[in-house]
């Protein structure tokens, strides 16, 4: 097989950077956040919340790239998903830029403060690697081959349903 | 009432089984019908089904019941159709559609081991099967020429002729379990319906790993071919038609069914012969449903067995992480598993089972604990590599003994149609459970081997289910204790069949359809013998039950 640099399509979509769009996003950050995503600064961010929203899927991904046409899908899937959506997400970036809340330490600080905004690290991640927004009878699926759990382990493995090779390819050792 | 069909051979219900009874049929030259409840799938559908699934670990989201035919559906939330009386739940599940519930399937066409059918006389424990493995093996292997079965001799089924195919080539992760469990634990390939080359005009396996919910490509053998194989041979099918009642005249023969249409519409359908083979589930609802003045029981009851020794294969398991790279999810979902513990004295103490390990990918469901974990940054992208690449799991796939408390009813609830609901009573007995502690001493060992940390085992005293829906309407020979006589004739009706793992006395621990199939072969020779029959079959007494 050949595997597919998991980056390249996010690279392509992207395209060549607009320095005032990277000033956009960066001015949503702190240094703290900032640093957390040096590479995200580059990312296009059209307005505030969905530059917001760019910048949170960066630090709660922690990828290096991400896909401006699924962030946009992703967006509008939990705007529509959750109706305070934009206003939860501007207050967690807010509250990540104030208060230097380490990523791996977010959750347990959330559930320890009983913030209502604890459950939304989960809906962005689950949205970006799942591919899916929502829950129970209302979940969504936006992403499958795309999913950042997808495209996490590419060069190893093809989603479900997608042939893996020719017959017996499978044999070998993976990596 | 409208409309009228007929036709020398009805069967009722378009499974992989019945399928292949009613091509042997009208192979012979008989006409056949098939009534199916639910509809006609189609193949690109259901993947393109399965890839919009918000609910991809649940593999029956793509087959989603149809009004007129529920099925049981437990995600995102029980649908109610399978009625549960306990104390022990079983939350069965089955596709009530055209080609039935091998559309998903891991096509593990397995043959029992000799042993099983004679542990009364052995072990002291269930019943004898009123026929011999060695009766079986002729019609194991025509089952196994048809689906396209592919398989090695090591698994402790003796076998006559060669499988039609070699092994499907075995994952990296399985060589590595074989290779780091000899000798304790010898790890062989499963004995699968999967191409291991073209055959039959379809494709060998190219590692979609999709096995469940469906074969994208057509490598697999379901029900759906069978289906074709039975058009071609000339068999009629009619779907979305709910047969609700069978009907017999005065002498205890059946004269006809009747089913609903969707609009319902009431049909007639009369034949010579009938094959019930809706699952072992449907089927004995149909019977019980189809009581009359002179059975007030429900028909081929007179022994208050049917619907009685409901058995599947229930499951416990350790998840863990190896200490090397294995990327489950490289080539088909079930290769490879323990063949050794199958059979022995201990059955006379405890259950036999099998030890099967899952190719199954990890991501989805290592996605989702990280998740739950609430692990982000950096640190998600090198847990679910890590995590993916070394995470497997191994169960057990344990004896149910027949217990006639273990049965399904009609539930007091109706479905849209005015039909009443099936009611299962399950309870999981010591017998099974003492087999689940003893084979925790396997998942121990074998995780030992493997290097294995994090080792999660399933919660005691909780076990997952198989979906081999077994027993029901057993095959004996004593009209007072079993349905079917061991052609699959029922003893109260001269010209109503049953084809299904439902006429399977035991369970032992194999996934039934191959021995489902096998033996609706044989009821199919029974009932209209081939030209040019097996030698084997020459011993059986032939018959000709149509008009």
């Amino acid at each position: 097989m050949a595997p597919e640099e998991p980056d390249s399509v996010a690279a392509r979509r992207n395209g060549p950077v607009d320095p005032s769009r990277r000033r956009l996003l960066a001015g949503l950050l702190t240094a703290y956040t900032a640093s957390l995503i040096p590479w995200a600064l580059a990312q296009p961010a059209p307005h505030a919340d969905r530059g917001a929203f760019t910048a949170l899927s960066a630090i709660l991904v922690g990828r290096q790239a991400l896909d401006a046409a699924q962030a946009t899908r992703l967006y509008d899937a939990l705007a529509a998903a959750h109706p305070n959506f934009p206003a939860d997400v501007q207050a967690l970036l807010t509250l990540l830029n104030e208060r230097h809340i380490d990523p791996q330490q977010l959750q347990g600080v959330l559930d320890g403060e009983h913030s209502p905004l604890a459950p939304l690290p989960r809906q962005i991640l689950g949205a970006w690697t799942l591919g899916v927004v929502g829950s129970g009878e209302g979940a969504r699926c936006v992403a499958y081959e795309t999913a950042l759990n997808a495209v996490i382990v590419a060069d190893v493995l093809k989603p479900p349903t997608y042939a893996y090779g020719a017959y017996g390819s499978w044999a070998s050792k993976p990596l | 009432m409208s409309g009228q069909l007929s036709a020398d051979i009805v069967v009722i219900g378009s499974g992989i089984i019945g399928s292949l009874a009613a091509r042997r049929l009208a192979q012979q030259g008989a006409s056949v019908l098939i009534l199916e409840a639910g509809p006609r799938l189609e193949r690109a559908r259901v993947v393109a089904a399965f890839r919009n699934s918000p609910i991809k670990g649940n593999w029956m989201a793509p087959y989603p019941p149809s009004p007129w035919a529920p099925h049981p559906i437990y995600v995102p939330q029980d649908n109610g159709y399978l009625k549960q009386a306990g104390p022990y739940p079983y939350p069965a599940e089955y596709i009530r559609a055209v080609g039935g519930t091998t559309w998903h399937w891991a096509a593990q066409a397995w043959r029992l081991v000799p042993n099983d059918v004679r542990i009364k006389s052995l072990y002291g424990v269930g019943v004898d099967w009123p026929l011999s493995y060695e009766e079986l093996d002729p019609w194991y292997q025509e089952a196994e020429e048809i689906l396209g079965v592919a398989g090695a001799d090591n698994t402790g089924s003796p076998r006559q002729h060669p499988f039609p195919m070699e092994p499907v080539a075995e994952p990296w992760s399985m060589r590595r379990f074989r290779e780091r469990l000899a000798p304790a634990y010898p790890v062989v390939a499963n004995t699968v319906a999967r191409n291991s080359r073209g055959y039959d005009g379809r494709p060998a396996c190219v590692g979609n790993n999709s096995c469940q919910p469906i074969c994208p490509v057509n490598a697999q053998y379901l029900g759906i071919n069978a289906v074709e194989a039975a058009e071609a041979a000339g068999a009629k099918v009619v779907p979305n038609a709910v047969v609700f009642r069978i009907e017999h005249d005065a002498k205890g023969r059946i004269a006809a069914v009747h089913y609903y249409a969707p609009d319902k519409s009431e049909h007639r359908v009369t034949g010579a012969t009938f094959i019930l083979a809706a699952n072992g589930i449907e089927s004995p609802k149909l019977l019980l449903l189809s009581a009359s003045d002179k059975y007030p029981n429900g028909l081929a009851n007179s022994s208050g067995m049917v619907g009685r020794h409901l058995m599947d294969h229930p499951s416990t398991s350790l998840t863990f992480y190896a200490d090397e790279e294995l990327w489950l999810g490289r080539g088909p979902q079930s290769p490879s598993s323990i063949n050794t513990l199958r059979d022995g004295a201990f059955r006379s103490q405890h259950a036999p089972y099998r030890l099967d390990f899952t190719n199954i990918s990890q991501v989805l469901n290592v996605t989702g604990d990280l998740i739950k974990e609430g692990v982000y940054g950096a640190e998600f992208e090198k847990q679910l590599r890590w995590r993916a690449a070394r995470q497997v799991n191994v169960k057990n796939v344990l004896e149910v003994l027949p217990n006639p408390d273990n049965r399904i009813t009609l539930s007091a609830e109706k479905d849209a149609m005015g039909i009443p609901k099936p009611e299962a009573h399950y309870a999981i007995d010591d017998y099974t459970r003492r087999a689940a502690e003893v084979s925790k001493a396997d998942f121990a060992r074998i995780a030992e081997l493997m290097g294995g940390t994090g080792l999660r085992y399933s919660a005691e005293g909780q076990f997952a289910n198989n979906q081999h829906i077994t027993g029901t309407m057993s095959m004996g020979n004593d009209p007072a204790s079993s349905v079917v006589d061991a052609f699959g004739r029922t003893h109260d009706h001269e010209n109503l069949f049953v084809c299904s793992t439902g006429v399977m006395p035991t369970a032992a621990t194999m996934n039934s359809t191959l021995t489902g199939v096998a033996l609706a072969l044989r009821t199919a020779e029974h009932i209209l013998p081939a030209k040019n029959a097996h030698a084997a079959t020459a011993h059986s007494s032939h018959e000709a039950s149509l008009a």
